[in-house]
């Protein structure tokens, strides 16, 4: 390769064999691996012309006879919804056809109840406006202001529009709403059917692919939102789901680690117990769900239980594994100068292999987190899980992703810590004195000693 | 081995403890009754009555333990509950295969809210000849098909019954793996909703008293607890009137909707699908007579359909099953 002043230095390239990019590439395309994703859910959500094939109601309407109730968000197939907007349209007209032949045909309470109900079916629409948040939308009195706002033309929608159909139609019944009261007096409503807002919609993707924004609000609503006192808010739930895992775990690991450290120690207890364990690991562990239920009944204890389960028997074949692989010639050395087996066990065993464990047992952990789900439906359903499960059975996704990534997040970031705190657990090991320290690291480093940037060191002390 | 010795002491020492520990547990004076309770509209009532703080108004210790249906009659079973909600026929099912119980009250029956939805294109029952549908086997909504293929003229045998358990049976019509699924509210409005243009073919309201829903309780703990099970029951009828005023629909509708996680105005439909009986309208049916207007000729109709589906083979004193007394005394107290 040239390389002369008339030349300009050489690129390295992307994409050299067997070679590292520099740090400044390594970032980008960390940054990009998570970036990609994103932009491509974005473009399939927000190119109206790419997939779309439903129709996300902004506006619902009841029909008479009919159990099934639609409500705003709710999606219907391109191929159905016209049908839907065409049942309302026609129950609208006979409503109007009632009413100038002056037959009625529900009366008191329940024709109230069913005005009430139309009325309620503007709350979306003030929502999506911004014209009320969602718990002032609860309040139909701020509901009938909405409808007086609209009918007298103060309330333009723009996020969401209304149909200039719509629009005629709350003109026609505030007319008979404002006839009788002013206010909402929920005894006051007019007993004359009014007529049913029809249904408007806006093309979207299927319900299982909700738009990314749709996720971070709803996200952010679940998140933050009041529960009632009896039931555990989304923090209670990931505590909950954090203590099944930790307490799994834990259990697993005070049992698992001294088991697989006499296993890979004497012959003994290997011959003992890892053929048994070999045999047992392959049974999967939810198959014992309903056996761990009838043990230890509700609540947490079959749930830990199956988390202990999943990861106990890995963890003993692993550290007996790890415990096999420590260097002869220290345990040689030690005879040498005299050590008794408790002394060898403590002195060396166990220090010998401490960096190679702290990384198993990162990767155990990992491997318990993914019991959580399965263990959390087990009798009564918990946690995260139940959320996922209640959510996902109403088809409610841009409540079950939040969740879904959280999980990701936590198990990643967890995982990711540990990961870097093992070059100050273990600095004698290889791996940590070749790793550079990251950005925490050399903060906390500045922050211990303020004078270790003074001089160069070259990274090393 | 002096070391070892201590070693063993210590382990059997702590042991012991933990022995002692669990068994104070199990021997602890008052446990609070345990009820097993799951989706249907009329058990999600309880809802009502937990929230708003009536059962330590009346001085009873009550855990409610919400589940799935069959694995709340499986936790009955198994004893980990005092009492579950459940059909008439199901108590049935449940005493005959595992584990007996007595109703103490009755809460509804259905009136429209158990469904068989079959997929687009299909009009009714008699379309599912030869067609496969998703129920669960052996339990209340496979009653009601065969109840209702009784009553159109078909032969049951004729349909394929796929094992589904309730709460999956949307996600499988959805699926196409099924022709027709057999689910109750919430589940069956899911389903219609999930498949537009689904419908229903056979809902409870064509037998209105096949299927009256229970709270069944364990016979040990109705012996042993009377007076608490007797202040669940005026709970009970404290919840009912709640429901039954118009006025406080909006509210009730908050609470149960909230229960299994929709919204009021889709949980508005299923209050009439599932008739919840007042005081006035459950003793009639407390009366042992012939035929579905009575609890006992409804359940004594479930047995014989139980023993000819071969769920189990001998019938059961189906009496047994049926305790009015805790309604009645109380209906003469309030008198």
């Amino acid at each position: 390769m040239k390389n002369s002043s008339q030349f300009k230095a050489p690129t390295t390239p992307w994409f050299a064999v067997r070679k590292e990019l520099s740090a400044k590439r390594r970032s980008l395309l960390i940054a990009a691996s998570f970036i990609l994703p994103i932009l491509l859910w974005s473009i399939v959500s927000y190119t109206p012309f790419i997939w779309h094939p439903d129709i996300k109601l902004e506006i619902s309407a009841d029909r008479e006879n009919v159990t099934t109730v639609f409500t705003a968000g709710n999606h219907l197939s391109k191929e159905y919804f016209p049908g839907f907007v065409e049942a309302v349209e026609a129950e609208n007209s006979e409503i109007l056809a009632a009413r100038a032949s002056g037959e009625s045909t529900n009366s008191g309470f329940r024709a109230r109840r069913a005005n009430l109900k139309i009325l309620r079916h503007m709350a979306p629409v003030a929502i999506a406006n911004g014209w009320l948040t969602r718990e002032e939308a609860e309040d139909d009195s701020q509901l009938y202001q909405v409808w007086q706002g609209v009918a007298e033309g103060s309330l333009v929608g723009t996020k969401v529009k209304l149909s200039d159909q719509n629009i005629a139609l709350i003109k026609r019944n505030w007319e008979l709403l404002s006839a009788k009261s002013p206010t909402f007096v929920s005894k006051s409503l007019p007993e004359t059917p009014l007529e049913k807002l029809v249904p408007q919609g806006r093309p979207a993707n299927p319900v299982y692919l909700p738009a990314p924004h749709e996720v971070v609000i709803q996200g952010y609503h679940d998140f933050t939102q009041e529960t009632d006192p009896d039931k555990p808010s989304m923090w209670q739930r990931y505590k909950h789901s954090l203590r099944i895992v930790f307490f799994g775990f834990m259990l697993s690991a005070f049992v698992g680690v001294p088991m697989g450290i006499l296993c890979g120690t004497f012959d003994f207890f290997s011959k003992l117990f890892e053929p048994f364990i070999d045999f047992f690991r392959y049974m999967p562990a939810p198959a014992f769900s309903t056996l761990l239920v009838a043990v230890f009944l509700a609540h947490d204890a079959p749930k830990i239980a199956l988390v202990f389960l999943g990861t106990f028997f890995q963890m003993v074949l692993v550290v007996s594994n790890t415990t096999r692989q420590l260097d002869a010639s220290l345990i040689e050395a030690a005879q040498t100068l005299g050590a008794k087996t408790f002394t060898m066990i403590r002195r060396v065993i166990i220090p010998g292999i401490t960096p190679n464990l702290y990384n198993d047992m990162r990767i155990l952990l990992g491997w318990s987190w993914t019991w959580l789900v399965i263990a959390e439906l087990i009798g009564v359903k918990s946690g995260l899980t139940e959320f996922i499960e209640t959510q996902g059975r109403w088809r409610n996704f841009d409540s079950v992703f939040p969740i879904i990534i959280m999980i990701g997040v936590t198990g990643f970031v967890t995982d990711q810590i540990l990961a870097s705190l093992r070059k100050y657990f273990f600095p004698w090991t290889p791996e940590s004195s070749e790793k550079k320290h990251g950005f925490i690291g050399r903060f906390v480093l500045w922050m211990l000693d303020r004078k270790v940037y003074d001089t160069p060191k070259n990274g090393k002390a | 081995m002096l070391k070892l010795k201590n070693w063993a002491g210590k382990a059997t020492r702590t042991g012991l403890c933990a022995l002692a520990l669990i068994s104070a547990n199990m021997l602890s004076a008052k446990e609070p009754l345990k009820i097993g309770y799951s989706d249907w509209p009329g058990w999600v009532a309880w809802q009502i009555g937990i929230d708003k703080g009536w059962f330590e108004e009346e001085g009873v210790d009550v855990e409610f333990l919400w589940m799935d249906y069959v694995a709340s009659m499986d936790a009955y079973v198994a004893g980990q509950v005092d009492a579950v909600t459940m059909t008439n026929g199901d108590a049935l099912v449940t005493g005959g295969t595992g584990k007996p119980s007595v109703a103490i009250l009755i809460s509804d029956y259905s009136n429209g809210n158990d469904m068989v939805v079959a997929a687009p294109g299909i009009e009714t029952l008699a379309d599912l000849k030869g067609k496969k549908i998703g129920l669960e086997e052996g339990f209340v909504i496979h009653l009601l098909l065969l109840k209702g293929a009784e009553m159109a003229g078909i032969d049951p045998s004729e349909f394929t019954i796929v094992n589904t358990p309730t709460n999956e049976t949307p996600q499988v019509l959805a699926s196409g793996a099924v022709d027709a699924i057999g689910a109750w509210q919430p589940n069956s409005g899911q389903a219609l909703k999930t498949v537009p243009g689904s419908k229903p073919v056979l809902t409870s309201a064509d037998a209105p008293g096949i299927i009256y829903d229970l709270l069944s309780v364990d016979p040990e703990s109705l012996e042993a607890r009377r007076d608490d099970w007797s202040k669940v029951v005026k709970v009970w009828y404290r919840i009912a009137d709640f429901i039954k005023d118009e006025e406080n629909i909006d509210e009730a509708l908050e609470i149960l909707s909230k229960r299994v996680a929709i919204s009021p105005e889709e949980y508005e439909p299923f209050l009439e699908g599932t008739y919840i009986l007042s005081l006035e309208e459950v003793l009639p049916i407390w009366k042992e007579a012939e035929g579905l207007g009575s609890v006992y000729g409804s359940t004594k109709i479930a047995d014989d359909f139980n023993v000819e589906q071969g769920v189990y083979d001998e019938p059961l004193n189906t009496v047994q099953y049926l305790d009015p007394s805790l309604t009645l005394e109380y209906a003469e107290s309030v008198k």
